[in-house]
């Protein structure tokens, strides 16, 4: 047990100073720290998407290879890259934390990001032109703008397909991003700022639309197989 | 909205870094010197004021009766403050001691009960013990050496919780310990602003000198040491004076009881706004009132801000759940989603900086460090129930609605 202490009121003006430096050394170092954990992420994202680009590198020349040989080797299960969709995932977590100190670096992922899936696209639809395979697209638009209610209630939707048939093969885009590829793929497929929105062979849909809805849409979702175990992928939301 | 709150936890965070600060250079200094080799032995008057206490004041005299001091020394005054119950039958019990008085009155309120008592002694030194408390025997000679400082006008007891049985008593349980250390270093730092019910020893001269014990919004014993401070006295403490005291079983109780304290110092803080930021009363008005009126409002604020954060994630998941059905995850355990941001750190630090308090709190009353059961209750759950009376309080300390005991 302590003696009893009394003392006289005068303020110490080091103890104050101390307090403050000491306070401020705290508040720098949960900076730091939280700095430190956020560019560990993005290291993450980067290494995530070093391998996409390889796979879709890889893709490329596969099917450069494939141009002079059969289709045999491929399929419509080759890939849409699960990294794709995680990296999905990250990015879009990493928008959540909305953090300043990492935010540019967060939309210029998210650029790249949109990048690799209008690739990886792309090389799906020759593919299925050369070795005449049917997979299924939708280029699911959405926006970060303002309250979209009904973007966060389709990415949900979307989610469930996506997990519910592996083989469906669902892109989505921020429908504000400024980078030229994806506003081409919006103007080719002419689609307008009135969110969400999906493109499904070639037809545009605005507004949310039921799981049902969409497969009513496109009826061969029902032929996919079915994932046997529930899979963990997220499509973003908005 | 985000720099606020970043303002606020800086505000928060400093205080506790100063204190701890304070806490360490008053061990260092070692202020605390009293001289206990000429040992004196004044007269010494403890009011118990009772309200309706047959159930707790026997054991509350019993511990009184038990004090290690010159029975000749020792004045109890029971005064019965109109109670409705059968306390004057037990405190007539206690009459064949010499020591023990009992006075019964019509119901007037505790501050009410001390002054009758007041009139009534002689003594150079008088007490409070509340009748739902309990004294350990050596307290007093703990706390009447201090008083050799003619400055001190009011020694405060190292304050625990008596058995702590239910979760909401085991949370204060580590509360207490925490203002076990509070009370320390404000008193350290010259600002204590409080003198509690629980066996604070007053210099009676003072306490007549300023006319006695007044309502003070119900909670006379924060009146009372504003007061001390405004007349320029200290107010020491003395944490090896062990007390422990009766606590409420039920949030309901403590509810009610903390929106009283709370009330009374919002009304009391308003009737003495002079003493803050006045450089005349050193760190109490130039830290230490204002942080604890900007506590409450920040402690507000992070709690509205913290139910508009869980009402937004259970929309969303009310969404989700419309959509999709009712879904059960694994939970994921991928560093990725782990929450790292800066605020979360901070949260880290402070809460292990309590813990630390906590524990320091615990050696300074009982010689060991070890935190008690109710710490991770404390830490986990008090900050989510204390905005709720910190803001009722407010609202009624605005309206002045006033506030009751029970």
């Amino acid at each position: 047990m302590s003696e009893p202490v009394t003392q006289t009121r005068e303020a110490k003006s080091y103890t104050y100073l101390y307090a403050f430096l000491i306070t401020a050394f705290i508040f720098a170092t949960a900076f730091y720290v939280s700095a430190y954990f956020n560019s560990q992420r993005i290291q993450d994202i980067r290494s995530v998407q070093d391998n996409i680009s390889t796979d879709i590198l890889s893709l490329e020349t596969q099917f450069d290879l494939l141009q002079q040989r059969s289709c045999n080797s491929i399929s419509e299960n080759t890939i849409l890259p699960s990294e794709l969709t995680s990296l999905g995932n990250q990015l879009s977590y990493m928008e959540g934390q909305n953090t300043a100190t990492n935010k540019d670096e967060v939309v210029r992922l998210k650029r790249l990001y949109s990048l690799l899936q209008i690739k990886d696209y792309l090389l799906m639809k020759q593919l299925a032109a050369k070795c005449k395979l049917k997979p299924i697209f939708i280029l699911y638009f959405y926006t970060n703008i303002g309250n979209c209610v009904e973007c966060e209630k389709q990415g949900y939707v979307l989610t469930k397909l996506a997990q519910t048939y592996p083989q469906l093969r669902i892109y989505s885009y921020d429908y504000d991003l400024d980078v030229p590829a994806l506003k081409t793929l919006e103007s080719i497929n002419g689609v307008e700022n009135k969110l969400p929105a999906m493109v499904i062979d070639g037809d545009v849909y605005y507004g949310f639309h039921s799981a049902d809805e969409i497969q009513t849409i496109v009826p061969q979702i029902a032929e996919l197989e079915k994932a046997s175990s529930t899979a963990t992928t997220t499509v973003k939301k908005k | 909205m985000i720099w606020l709150i970043y303002t606020l936890f800086f505000i928060a965070l400093y205080f506790e870094v100063f204190m701890f600060l304070a806490f360490l250079t008053t061990k260092t200094e070692h202020v605390a010197s009293v001289s206990t080799e000429k040992r004196v032995f004044p007269k010494v008057t403890i009011i118990v004021p009772c309200y309706n206490e047959e159930a707790t004041l026997s054991a509350t005299m019993h511990s009184l009766l038990a004090l290690n001091y010159p029975q000749d020394k020792l004045d109890i005054i029971i005064v019965n403050d109109g109670s409705h119950d059968g306390t004057l039958g037990v405190a007539r019990t206690f009459e064949t001691d010499s020591r023990v008085r009992v006075f019964d009155k019509q119901n007037g309120g505790k501050h009410s009960a001390m002054n009758f008592a007041l009139e009534h002694t002689d003594s150079g030194f008088i007490g409070c013990l509340d009748a739902d408390s309990i004294v350990d025997s050596q307290a007093l000679q703990a706390i009447i050496p201090v008083f050799i400082d003619s400055r001190v006008a009011a020694v405060t007891p190292g304050i625990l919780i008596k058995k702590p049985e239910t979760i909401m008593q085991h949370m204060q349980d580590a509360e207490y310990r925490l203002s076990v250390f509070n009370r320390f270093t404000l008193s350290a730092l010259g600002s204590a602003f409080i003198t509690p019910g629980p066996f604070s020893i007053y210099r009676t001269t003072i306490v007549r000198e300023m006319d006695g014990w007044r309502h003070g919004h119900s909670t006379e014993d924060l009146e009372m040491a504003l007061r001390i401070q405004d007349a320029g006295y200290i107010i020491a403490n003395a944490p090896g004076a062990v007390v422990f005291t009766g606590s409420p079983r039920t949030l309901r109780a403590l509810f009610k009881q903390r929106v009283r304290w709370t009330y009374g110092f919002l009304r009391n803080a308003l009737d003495y706004h002079h003493m803050f930021a006045n450089s005349k009363y050193g760190n109490l008005s130039i830290i230490i009132l204002p942080t604890a009126l900007i506590s409450i409002f920040s402690a507000i604020i992070f709690f509205l801000r913290l139910v508009y954060l869980s009402a937004q994630g259970l929309y969303h998941s009310m969404v989700r759940w419309q959509i999709l059905g009712v879904q059960w995850y694994i939970p994921s355990f991928d560093w990725f989603y782990f929450n790292t941001s800066m605020i979360i750190v901070l949260v880290v630090f402070a809460v292990t900086l309590v813990i630390g308090l906590i524990a320091v709190g615990t050696e300074l009353v009982t010689g060991q460090k070890r935190i008690p059961l109710g710490t991770a209750l404390f830490v986990l759950l008090y900050s989510f129930i204390v905005p709720v009376w910190l803001a009722t309080a407010v609202v009624r300390a605005a309206f002045k609605t006033g506030v009751r005991w029970r």
